[in-house]
C-alpha cells in the first residue's frame, strides 16, 4: 500500500480539527432549551425547540448576540416534572448557559424554579400560566390570566352569555385559573349559581377550587358532556375549558354527539393553538372560540416574514426527526421566538451576558416588533403585549374577532377583584371585598 | 355538496326572482352597516319576510363565503364568488345586491380570488340575529328538528313580539315533539307577562309539561313571586320546580342507565380480545394494547384510502397510496369496510407476534410478561415512525354522529352502535368458541393442551389461531375506539390497564365473567360519577377524612376511577380468583 504524503496527512488533520472545534469558545454564547422532546407533552414542546433554533440560525445569521454566536444547549425533560430540575441543574451548574428558554406545563416550571432560584440562573417561560408567581430568575413572556382567561370573559360576557362552566384539567394551571376567573366573574354581577362545575371549600367554607376537574388523559366525558348539556338547555351559556392536551379530542367528540354547537353553547378554550389542532378534528370545532396574543392570521408584514421565514428554515433543516409537512405558528412559538429577541436587546442594553444586567435591562423596559406586533418588558419580569379573540375556522386556523392593544401583564389577580358582600362570604372573605388595585 | 351548494347560490345570482332585489338590498346594507348594532338593526328588517334568497346568503355570510371587493377608487361592495376555481384559482364574481355578474370598466366579467379578499365581518352576536331571522324562516321548514330548534330559541329569548306567530303554528302543527316545544316557548314567553294570573298559567303549563330548559326561567319567576310577595304565584312556581326536578331525577337515572352500558361496552369491546390471549391462553399479553392501536390505525388508513390518500414516511422512505376520491355516502361508508380489516391486520400482526415470540413462552408467564412489554414499546415505536408522534384524525360518518332524545334523554348514535356492536361481537365470539371446529379445538387445547396434542390436535396451529382471533378483536376494538376518541401512537397505554381489570375481575379463562365484569365496572364508574357530588355533603359527616372525601367526590370523574380501583381490590381479596372462576388442569 502506497503511503499517504504529508500533504493529505496535514489536510486530514486540519479537517478533523475543524470538525472538532468549529468555534472557540469565547466566540460563542451557551444558551439552554429546556424542553420535552418524548412523553405526553412532545407534541406541543418540541415545536418550541424547533422554532428556537430556527431564532438562533437566525441571529447568528445576523451576526449573533454581541459578537458572538449562540450555541444551543439542547436537552430533554421527557414530561418528567422532577427530571426538569436535573436538567436545568446540569444546564446552570456544568455547560454554564447564560440564559435557558424552556418549560411547557407550570408544574414542570415549579420544578426548576428552585434550582434557578439558587443559581442565579434566567428561565424564559412562553406559555400561557396562572400567575400568582414573580421569580427575579423567570422572565414570563408567557399571557398572564388578565391576558388570556378574563379578556375571553369579557368578550363572552359581552356577547349576551349569562353562565359559565368551568371545566379544566387537573393541574395546577387550571385551578389557579378558574380560581381568579370565579372572582373576576362575580365581580363582573354573575350570580353564583350560574357558575357551573361545583365548588370545593376548605374547613371555614372558603372555596379553594371551582369548577370540573378530569385527569390528564381522560376519555369518558359523556357524564359531563350530559351535564353541561342541562345546564345550558335555558340558553345563554358558554363553557371556559382548560382542559390540556389530547382530552380534548374525546370532549368535543362527546360534546358533537350531543347536539351542542357553538352557537348554542360555545366553548372557549385557552390550551388550544393552531399547533394543537394539528392533531383534533378542526371541523367539530368550527365556531368555538380561543384566545392568544398570537394567531397565525393575523395580517401584518412582519407576521407574513416570521411564518415564511420559519417554513423556509423547516425545509433546509437537518435537526434529527424535525416533522417539516403541515406545521404551522401558534402563540407559544411566537413568545419563545419573541422571547430570544427581547433577550437579545436586553444583553445589548446591558452590554454584558451576566444575569442581573441583563434582568436589569428588562426591568428598565425594552421592546421588540415581533409577529404579534409589539411586546415590552415590564419590571415585574411579565410583557405587556396584544391579547386577540379568535374563532376556530375549518381548517385549524383563527379568524380574529376582537384585539385588545398593550395589555399590561399582572400576575397577581387572587383577591383583586371586587364583589358584592354576600359573594364574599361564600368565598369565606368576610373581611369584606379584596383590596381592589386598578389593573393596568 | 359544497358543489351543490355552490350551483344553487349561482342559481339564484344569476336569476334573482322577482322581488327578490329588496332582500338583497337590506343584507347589502348589513354587511356594510357601520358597526354591530347597525347592523343588527338592518337585520331585523328582516325578520318574518319569506324570500328564497335570505337563507343561502346569510348562510353564505356566517360562512365566510361573502366578500369585500373595491374596485379601484371605489367604496368596498360585498360580492360573492360562485362557479369552480380555474387555474388561477379565481372564481365568478357575483353581486350582493343585485345578485348580477360583476363587470369592470369594459363590461368584462371580473374574476376574483377568494384568498385575496377580505371575507364580510361577522360576530356572534350579528350570527345570533341571522339565526334568528332564519329561525323564523324555519319555523315553516319542513324538516321536525329545524322547526323544533327554532321554537326553542325563540321560547328562550322569550320574544313577547313571536307569541302570535307561535300560537298560530300550534294550531296546525301535527307533529309532537314540535308541538310540546311549541306549548313551552308559548309558556316561556308569557311567563314574562306583566298578570300575574298569565304567569301561573305559564307555571302550570311548565309543570305539566316537565321542561328541562325552563329550569333557570322557572327559578327567575319565583325570585320575582318572592320579591311581589305574591303567596298564589310562589306556590305555583315551587310546584313548576318540583314536577322539572322530579323529572329530572328521573331522566339523570335513566341517562346513566345508558352511560353506563356504553362505557360497560366498551370496556368490554376493549377487554375481549385479552379475554382470549390471557384468559383462554394464559399469556399474559402486555401487547394487548398496542393490537387495539393497529386497529385503529388501520380505520385511519382506510379513511385516507376513500379519500383523499395517504403519504406516509415510515424509516425515512417515502410511501404515497392513492386515495378513492370517494364522495357522499360512499366516503361515509368507509367505516364499514374498516372494521373488518381493522380485524385483519390486528390478527396478522397478532400470528407474526404468536409464530415470533410468544410461542416459545407458553409455559413462562414472567417471561412472557417481560417480552410482550417490549413489543409494545417496540410496536409504539413502529406506529410513530411511521404515522408521526401527533394524533391523527379519524373522522366520524354522518350515521355515528347524531343522536336520539328519548324523553329528554340523549342517546348518542356512536353510543347505541357501541352497545349493539359489543352484543353482537360477544354473540360472534360465543358462537366460534361454542359452535365451530375451530371454537372446539380452542377448548379443548386451553383446557388441557398435552391431552389435546395427544388426540392429534396440532395445538401449535390452534395457539397461533387462538392467538390470532383475540388480537383481531383487540382491533375491532381499536376501529371503535377511533370513533370516540384519541387515536396516537400511545392509544393502547391508556386502554391497557382497563383491558387486564375487566378480565381479572371477570374471572381468568371465563368470557361470561368478562362480559359481566365489563358491564359491572362500567355502570359502578357511571353510577359514582352522576350521584357522587349529590352525596359529597354527607361525606363531610366522616370522621378525620370527611372534608378530603367531600371535595374529591365533587371530582366525580376521578372519584369514579379512584372508587372503581378501591372496589376492586377489595372484591379480589373476597375473590382472589374474579367473578366466575374457571376450573381447568392447565390452570391449576
Amino acid at each position: 500500500m502506497k503511503k499517504p504524503s504529508n500533504r493529505v496527512l496535514a489536510a486530514c488533520a486540519l479537517a478533523l480539527a475543524s470538525l472538532v472545534a468549529p468555534a472557540k469558545a469565547q466566540d460563542t454564547v451557551k444558551v439552554g432549551v429546556l424542553h420535552s422532546l418524548s412523553g405526553t407533552m412532545a407534541i406541543s414542546e418540541t415545536s418550541l425547540r424547533d422554532v428556537l433554533l430556527f431564532t438562533f440560525d437566525e441571529i447568528n445569521a445576523k451576526g449573533g448576540v454581541l459578537g458572538r454566536k449562540i450555541e444551543p444547549v439542547v436537552v430533554d425533560g421527557a414530561s418528567n416534572w422532577p427530571l426538569f430540575a436535573e436538567k436545568s441543574k446540569q444546564l446552570l451548574e456544568q455547560d454554564k448557559v447564560a440564559v435557558t428558554f424552556g418549560c411547557w406545563t407550570s408544574v414542570s416550571r415549579k420544578s426548576c424554579l428552585p434550582v434557578f432560584e439558587k443559581n442565579n440562573g434566567l428561565l424564559f417561560y412562553p406559555v400561557q400560566y396562572e400567575g400568582e408567581e414573580e421569580s427575579p430568575n423567570v422572565a414570563y413572556t408567557a399571557e398572564a390570566v388578565n391576558q388570556q382567561a378574563t379578556p375571553a370573559v369579557d368578550y363572552l360576557l359581552a356577547q349576551g352569555v349569562k353562565k359559565f362552566y368551568l371545566l379544566g384539567s387537573d393541574y395546577v394551571y387550571p385551578q389557579t385559573t378558574n380560581l381568579v376567573l370565579l372572582e373576576y366573574l362575580l365581580s363582573k354581577g354573575v350570580p353564583i349559581e350560574n357558575i357551573g362545575g361545583g365548588f370545593r371549600k376548605d374547613a371555614s367554607g372558603k372555596i379553594i377550587s371551582a369548577g370540573k376537574y378530569t385527569p390528564f388523559g381522560h376519555t369518558d366525558y359523556q357524564q359531563i358532556v350530559a351535564e353541561i348539556k342541562q345546564f345550558s338547555s335555558g340558553g345563554g351559556a358558554a363553557v371556559v375549558s382548560t382542559l390540556n392536551g389530547d382530552t380534548n379530542v374525546p370532549f368535543f367528540k362527546e360534546y358533537a354527539a350531543s347536539g351542542l354547537t357553538a352557537e348554542t353553547c360555545p366553548v372557549v378554550s385557552f390550551s388550544i393553538s393552531e399547533d394543537e389542532f394539528r392533531g383534533l378534528p378542526a371541523d367539530k370545532l368550527v365556531g368555538q372560540l380561543g384566545c392568544w396574543t398570537y394567531f397565525q392570521t393575523i395580517k401584518s408584514p412582519a407576521n407574513a416574514k416570521f411564518i415564511a421565514d420559519f417554513q423556509a428554515w423547516l425545509a433546509k433543516s437537518t435537526v434529527p426527526g424535525i416533522v417539516k409537512d403541515g406545521r404551522v405558528t401558534c402563540s407559544p412559538m411566537v413568545l419563545s421566538y419573541n422571547g430570544v429577541y427581547l433577550w437579545k436587546a436586553c444583553v445589548e442594553k446591558a452590554g454584558s451576558f451576566e444575569v442581573d444586567k441583563v434582568r436589569a435591562a428588562w426591568k428598565s423596559g425594552v421592546s421588540f416588533d415581533g409577529p404579534g406586533g409589539k411586546v415590552t418588558t415590564q419590571p415585574n419580569m411579565h410583557l405587556t403585549k396584544n391579547v386577540f379573540i379568535g374563532e376556530t375556522k375549518a381548517d385549524g386556523q383563527f379568524k380574529i374577532l376582537k384585539s385588545y392593544v398593550n395589555v399590561f401583564g399582572e400576575p397577581w389577580l387572587m383577591g383583586k377583584f371586587k364583589y358584592d358582600f354576600r359573594s364574599t362570604v361564600i368565598l369565606g372573605r368576610v373581611g369584606g371585598p379584596g383590596r381592589a388595585r386598578p389593573l393596568h | 355538496m359544497r358543489n351543490l351548494f355552490a350551483a344553487i347560490v349561482a342559481l339564484l345570482a344569476l336569476f334573482p326572482a322577482a322581488g327578490a332585489e329588496e332582500a338583497r338590498e337590506v343584507i347589502r346594507r348589513a354587511v356594510l352597516g357601520k358597526d354591530e348594532a347597525a347592523q343588527a338593526a338592518v337585520l331585523n328588517e328582516l325578520m318574518g319576510r319569506a324570500d328564497d334568497v335570505i337563507q343561502p346568503l346569510l348562510d353564505a355570510w356566517r360562512k365566510d363565503r361573502i366578500f369585500l371587493h373595491a374596485a379601484p377608487g371605489a367604496a368596498p361592495s360585498p360580492v360573492l364568488l360562485v362557479g369552480d376555481k380555474d387555474a388561477k384559482r379565481s372564481q365568478k364574481a357575483v353581486i350582493l345586491a343585485t345578485g348580477l355578474p360583476l363587470r369592470d370598466a369594459a363590461g368584462q366579467e371580473v374574476r376574483l380570488v377568494a384568498d385575496e379578499l377580505e371575507t364580510a365581518p361577522h360576530s356572534a352576536n350579528l350570527r345570533r340575529v341571522m339565526k334568528a331571522v332564519l329561525d323564523l324562516t324555519d319555523l315553516s321548514s319542513p324538516i321536525a328538528a329545524k322547526r323544533q330548534a327554532a321554537i326553542a330559541a325563540i321560547g328562550q329569548a322569550q320574544q313577547s313580539e313571536k307569541l302570535p306567530v307561535l300560537e298560530r303554528r300550534l294550531k296546525t302543527e301535527a307533529d309532537p315533539k314540535v308541538v310540546k316545544a311549541l306549548r313551552e316557548a308559548v309558556a316561556l314567553i308569557r311567563l314574562k307577562s306583566k298578570e300575574a294570573a298569565v304567569k301561573a298559567d305559564a307555571l302550570r303549563e311548565l309543570a305539566d309539561l316537565k321542561s328541562l330548559a325552563s329550569t333557570d326561567f322557572i327559578k327567575t319567576a319565583i325570585k320575582e313571586a318572592e320579591s311581589a310577595n305574591d303567596a298564589q304565584l310562589l306556590a305555583a312556581g315551587v310546584d313548576a320546580l318540583k314536577a322539572v326536578n322530579t323529572h329530572r331525577g328521573f331522566v339523570d337515572f335513566g341517562g346513566t342507565i345508558f352511560r353506563s352500558l356504553s362505557l360497560g361496552s366498551i370496556l368490554l369491546i376493549v377487554a375481549l380480545g385479552l379475554a382470549i390471549t390471557f384468559g383462554l391462553m394464559g399469556v399474559i399479553n402486555m401487547a394487548h394494547g398496542e393490537m387495539i392501536a393497529i386497529g385503529a390505525y388501520t380505520t385511519y388508513v382506510v379513511q385516507n384510502l376513500f379519500g383523499s390518500g395517504l403519504a406516509l414516511s415510515p424509516f425515512g422512505w417515502s410511501l404515497s397510496l392513492p386515495g378513492l376520491h370517494a364522495t357522499g355516502w360512499l366516503q361515509e361508508s368507509y367505516f364499514l369496510f374498516a372494521l373488518p380489516l381493522s380485524f385483519l391486520a390486528a390478527a396478522c400482526a397478532g400470528v407474526l407476534l404468536e409464530r415470533s415470540v410468544i410461542r416459545f413462552l407458553y409455559r413462562r408467564p414472567l417471561e412472557s410478561l417481560l417480552a410482550t412489554w417490549g413489543v409494545s414499546l417496540l410496536l409504539q415505536q413502529l406506529l410513530r415512525l411511521t404515522f408521526g408522534a401527533n394524533n391523527v384524525q379519524v373522522g366520524s360518518p354522518a350515521y355515528l354522529s347524531g343522536n336520539w332524545v328519548v324523553g329528554d334523554i340523549l342517546l348518542g348514535w356512536n353510543r347505541v352502535f357501541v352497545i349493539g356492536f359489543a352484543a353482537v361481537v360477544v354473540l360472534g365470539v360465543w358462537l366460534v368458541l361454542t359452535r365451530t371446529p375451530l371454537g372446539l379445538l380452542i377448548r379443548s387445547v386451553t383446557q388441557n393442551r398435552a391431552m389435546a396434542s395427544c388426540m392429534g390436535v396440532r395445538t401449535e396451529r390452534v395457539n397461533t389461531l387462538t392467538f390470532a382471533l383475540g388480537s383481531g378483536l383487540a382491533g375491532l376494538a381499536g376501529a371503535f375506539l377511533s370513533q370516540i376518541g384519541n387515536v396516537g401512537p400511545s392509544l393502547g397505554q391508556s386502554y391497557i390497564v382497563d383491558s387486564f381489570m375487566v378480565v381479572v375481575v371477570g374471572g381468568v379463562g371465563n368470557l361470561v365473567g368478562t362480559v359481566v365484569s365489563g358491564i359491572g365496572i362500567g355502570s359502578f364508574d357511571q353510577f359514582v360519577q352522576q350521584y357522587s357530588p349529590s352525596v359529597a355533603g354527607a361525606l363531610a359527616n366522616v370522621p378525620v377524612v370527611g372534608g378530603f372525601l367531600q371535595n374529591l367526590a365533587q371530582d366525580s370523574a376521578v372519584f369514579g376511577k379512584i372508587l372503581v380501583l378501591c372496589a376492586i381490590i377489595l372484591f379480589l381479596q373476597w375473590r382472589p380468583s374474579g367473578l366466575f372462576a374457571a376450573r381447568s388442569r392447565s390452570l391449576d
